[in-house]
């Protein structure tokens, strides 16, 4: 009964949900109650294994989302993130498994180093998710990306999957995952996935066409996961490796002839252990425990011995960070839950580089939350509070100093949602949150500044959503208007390299935006058609100094019109896709002059897939399925940069066939 | 109605045949109209343009050259690529240096790679000349030299010296190089000699000395070869040299515990310290003009006090001017009483170009980004 309502809770839920993930046979034994929902649902929600060919790329997927704007440099190895309602990328938290992913370097997450390979489920929310038992860092950020690990269903002891995508790009990418039961209370999966692309395209260079070169990418990921049960309760562990070489083509720019564009090589060596147990101890009271150690080692070398135009760089880094969270949650009445969440972190960064200071960043953060739900009302309120105790040394001044160290911010939010009629759901929320400054930002050499002031985010939000219950043919519709502000906006725009960063203090940014999701999908015999129309509209205007020449005008690469077009069409065991995005004029500079002005552009992706099912083997539930696919990128190869200076390739083809039993 | 102005221009250009001797037919640029700006207070003035290089920011591929027309005072935005349309990448990536020698214009594009010849008369394009990493440029009656970062000998990857190298006027050749030190910037020749500013400003960030260059390298321009390697201060940045052979050097410091500097070199080599604080200098005549503030390491001042003073035979001479831009970025000297200053702005947005006439503010134009260098012809 419970798991029937949560069906079709979770059906009738976000616009974009598309359906319920696979039946989790070892979720933890967990007394379903309204507390368990999130105030405000997802924006938006995708889960993979409903796709018969999913992108590749998570920034792929995110692109299409509305209120996203996905940075992209092109390529296989250019560094991609993700900036939600023009918050800046460092407000967007992006979750794994419940455990932010951080980088206290940059505070900028390449969405390009995560595969789609091992995702169950990938959510939008503004604001924040709020359930319980989350960590505070969860409560602080601005707005986050939920990515949960898919746990496939075993009818058998054991299950796996070998795919390989290949085709544009001179890509190869071959991948193995093994699930494996250990026992009725253990399950374990590894994958290994291996990338290789030579990253070359042809694009538009100024009068004549070139092809990108020094953009190849070799990958070697690795990775472990456990699960286990314990009574009224479950544990996970998580191990993680991924190593990668690559080469960043840098900016298209006037070269002289004979001189490359770029030698620049970069490899990475990352490493993560993560994991969390949560209890119920009682009916009312219980407990997650989340923890985290990881290791970033990069290398970067610009090699001047193979372009003479380099600066001479062959630097080093080390990035290293420890997190535990612990959760707890009350539940008072039926209706009313307290949840206290307190994390503490850790974060070193070590450098060969010159006058580099050696930061140890300590922080704290505590969540207090409270929770009223009823079956048509629900409501939340919540303060965070966030310490940082910065530590670094600077042997020009003769040690370790934590002259301008300590920083601390009270977060408040508050949201509000209710359903008084099936068809109709209204939330609103209001939240105060705040980033603090990388160590970029603060020390990097020359360019930093150690007094830096954080940044605060104001965001006031409504979602009005629409729609029809399950059944033949169903739609959605749901209109989330929004404002937000966010000050002492700190802008950090690669130029060179995209190793090395121009910060740039916008000063003070005022949003006032709307996203629009319509969606429907319609079965009838062996059809089942769906469709997605989004559309975002942001006026991101420079609010920083009254009287200047860029004050009221759109800060750099929002556009002021955005959108996006989903159709696919499954037959049987065919299904077609196509996803078509739009993103309006922009300008890369706060200066919106013709010098500055970015085209609009548009690209379309389609897809092909199809299902086969084979006779299952001798002893086994299970019947093996093989899987075609065929995905066409930018099919009317329409010529588009995302950043100024980095054309994005033209039309490719990939192919992608897998094997799961 | 551009065929009248072109008509209003061929009358003026036969009106002023009849006054001069020689016939000069209007310069292809003579149609291009800007911001009008006044220059009736600047006194002895004696230019028909003053150049402006907008650096651009790195990676953007935004330099702009934009001029000044004194005949009718006007201002003059993106003229490369106005008279040379088919230039589709522009200017190219981070303009570095530029100087007027006779009726040509060179300019340096440092992340292009590339020595742009221009002609003065009507900025369309003469030569393109490819060089890596230049950084700044001199000339004597056969050669321009410039500076560049990249060594001669790419196999040493650690951290290659720099180079000047040779171009032929006439050819427009490069022809040799000489090694000098760590990151070269400024060069200029004084009596048949090339002093050229090291600044080390890329080892200072590289294992294992991180430290500055700290030399000035002095060639004999007639052989081309290294004579001498005098030390000054850490991290060397522009060098100018007056008629009456002294050579200024100044230093930008190490941001940290040593401050930016002006020094003179005589013709002995022997060194001699004039001033702390310089951020800005520009040379007119035998005068060297200086702008710089006590406060240059404040990173998070808001707003710095700025002084002016200028410098001859090494005897400095406060002047007032009453700065009210806060990024000053380039400076020119105009005629007696004037100063043309760039602001950088936020080195993101286009700057600006402002007029200073006895100390105080004229008027200020919308340049491109980082106005950073001067020429006049």
């Amino acid at each position: 009964m419970g798991r029937r309502l949560l069906l079709a809770l979770l059906l009738s839920a976000p616009c974009c949900l598309v359906q319920a993930q696979e039946a989790d046979t070892l979720a933890p034994a967990q007394v379903f109650s309204v507390q368990s929902l999130p105030v405000i649902k997802a924006a938006e929600e995708v889960s993979l294994s409903r796709l018969a060919v999913p992108p590749s790329q998570l920034a792929d997927i995110l692109r299409r989302f509305t209120g996203v704007q996905v940075k992209d440099y092109g390529g296989a190895g250019g560094l991609k993130t993700i900036n939600v309602r023009s918050l800046g990328s460092e407000h967007v938290g992006i979750f794994l498994d419940g455990i932010q992913v951080d980088n206290a370097q940059n505070m900028q997450v390449d969405l390009g180093r995560f595969s789609t390979e091992s995702l169950g489920q990938i959510q939008l929310y503004n604001a924040q998710k709020s359930t319980r038992l989350q960590t505070a860092k969860a409560y602080a950020s601005g707005a986050a990306v939920h990515l949960q690990s898919e746990w496939p269903l075993l009818l058998d002891s054991y299950g796996g999957k070998f795919s390989l995508r290949g085709g544009a790009l001179g890509t190869i990418a071959p991948s193995l995952q093994w699930d494996q039961r250990l026992s009725s209370r253990l399950q374990l999966k590894a994958a290994a996935a291996f990338v290789s692309t030579n990253g070359r395209y042809p694009y538009p260079c100024f009068d004549t066409t070139l092809v990108r070169e020094n953009g190849d990418l070799r990958s070697l990921r690795l990775e472990a996961r456990l699960r286990g049960q314990v009574r009224g309760g479950s544990w996970d562990l998580h191990l993680y490796t991924y190593g990668s070489e690559r080469g960043f083509p840098g900016p298209v720019i006037r070269r002289a002839q004979g001189f490359p564009f770029s030698a620049e090589r970069q490899s990475d060596q990352d490493l993560f252990v993560q994991g969390g147990w949560q209890q119920e101890w009682t009916a009312r009271y219980a407990t997650a425990i989340k923890y985290k150690y990881s290791r970033n080692y990069t290398h970067y070398n610009t090699h001047p011995e193979l372009n003479p135009m380099a600066l001479p760089y062959d630097l080093h880094y080390l990035q290293q960070s420890a997190y535990l969270s612990v959760a707890q949650s009350y539940i008072l009445a039926d209706f009313w839950s307290v949840d206290l969440a307190t994390d503490v972190q850790f974060n070193a960064l070590d450098s060969d580089a010159g006058a580099f200071v050696t930061p140890r960043r300590t922080s704290f953060y505590g969540a207090l939350a409270t929770r009223l739900a009823w079956e048509k009302i629900r409501t939340s309120a919540q303060v965070v509070y966030q310490g940082s105790w910065d530590i670094f040394n600077t042997p020009q001044a003769g040690g370790w100093s934590r002259e301008n160290a300590f920083r601390s911010a009270w977060m408040p939010a508050f949201s509000i949602w209710a359903s008084p009629w099936h068809w109709l759901e209204v939330d609103a929320y209001a939240k105060s949150s705040y980033r603090l400054p990388s160590f970029n930002d603060l020390y990097y050499s020359l360019i930093g500044n150690a007094a830096l002031e954080p940044e605060q985010a104001l965001q006031l939000g409504a979602d009005i959503r629409l729609g029809t219950s399950p059944g033949p043919w169903h739609w959605e519709l749901r209109i989330s208007p929004y404002w937000n502000s966010v000050r002492q906006k700190i802008v950090a725009i690669p130029t060179l390299s995209q190793f090395r960063w121009t910060m740039l203090n916008i000063g003070r940014v005022e949003t006032l935006g709307m996203d629009v999701c319509a969606q429907t999908d319609f079965h009838a015999g062996d059809w089942t058609l769906e469709m997605a129309l989004r559309y975002s509209l942001q006026r991101a205007l420079d609010r920083s100094t009254p009287g200047s020449s860029t004050y009221g005008n759109q800060i750099p690469y929002i556009p002021l019109h955005s959108g996006s077009i989903y159709f696919s069409a499954k037959w049987k065991d065919w299904e077609l896709g196509w996803d078509s995005s739009f993103t309006g004029s922009r300008w890369s500079r706060t200066a919106n002059t013709p010098d500055y002005y970015l085209s609009p552009w548009s690209i379309t992706d389609v897809s092909l897939g199809k299902l086969l099912r084979l006779p299952p083997l001798r002893h086994r539930a299970r019947c093996p399925e093989l899987r075609l696919g065929l995905t066409c990128g930018n099919l009317f190869n329409q010529p588009y940069q995302i950043v100024q200076g980095y054309p994005m390739p033209g039309i490719n083809l990939m192919g992608n066939v897998s094997f799961s039993w | 109605m551009r065929k009248t102005t072109l008509l209003c221009l061929l009358l003026a250009a036969v009106c002023a045949c009849q006054k001069t001797p020689v016939p000069e037919p209007a310069p292809a640029d003579a149609d291009l109209s800007g911001t009008t700006v006044d220059l009736s207070t600047v006194q002895g003035l004696v230019a028909r343009k003053i150049f402006v290089l907008n650096e651009g920011q790195m990676g953007s591929n935004n330099a702009t050259l934009d001029f000044l027309r004194v005949s009718d005072a006007n201002y003059i935005a993106g003229a490369f690529k106005k008279m040379n349309p088919d230039a589709a990448a522009g200017l190219g990536d981070v303009g570095n240096d530029i100087v007027v020698i006779g009726d040509e214009l060179w300019m340096v594009v440092n992340n292009s790679g590339i020595v742009e010849v221009l002609s003065a008369r009507d900025e369309t394009e003469v030569a393109v000349i490819a060089l890596p990493t230049p950084r700044s440029i001199a000339f004597d009656q056969q050669y321009a030299y410039v500076t560049s970062w990249a060594g001669a000998s790419f196999s040493d990857t650690k951290n290659p010296k720099g180079q000047v190298y040779r171009i032929d006027l006439k050819t427009k050749q490069v022809e040799g190089s000489v090694e000098v030190g760590y990151q070269p910037e400024g060069i200029a020749l004084s009596q048949g000699k090339l002093y050229v500013a090291n600044s080390g400003g890329i080892s200072s960030t590289l294992p294992p000395s991180y430290s500055y260059d700290n030399t000035v390298s002095i060639i004999d321009a007639a052989s081309f070869q290294l004579r001498q390697t005098v030390e000054v201060q850490v991290n060397l940045a522009k060098v100018f040299a007056d008629g009456s052979g002294n050579v200024y050097v100044t230093t930008a410091g190490n941001y940290w515990d040593v401050h930016s500097g002006l020094y003179m070199l005589d013709a002995a080599g022997h060194v001699s310290h004039i001033s702390d604080y310089v951020s800005l200098a520009a040379l007119s005549g035998d005068t060297l003009y200086c702008l710089g503030t006590e406060e240059e390491y404040e990173w998070t001042l808001p707003s710095k006090i700025w002084e002016a003073w200028r410098c001859t035979n090494g005897q400095k001479e406060n002047i007032d001017l009453a700065l009210e831009e806060q990024t000053p970025y380039g400076l020119c000297v105009l005629g007696q009483n004037a100063l043309m200053i760039g602001d950088a702005g936020d080195y993101f947005n286009p700057g600006s170009v402002a007029l200073y006439v006895d100390g105080n503010k004229k008027w200020s134009v919308t340049a491109g980004v980082c106005p950073g260098h001067f020429a006049i012809w």
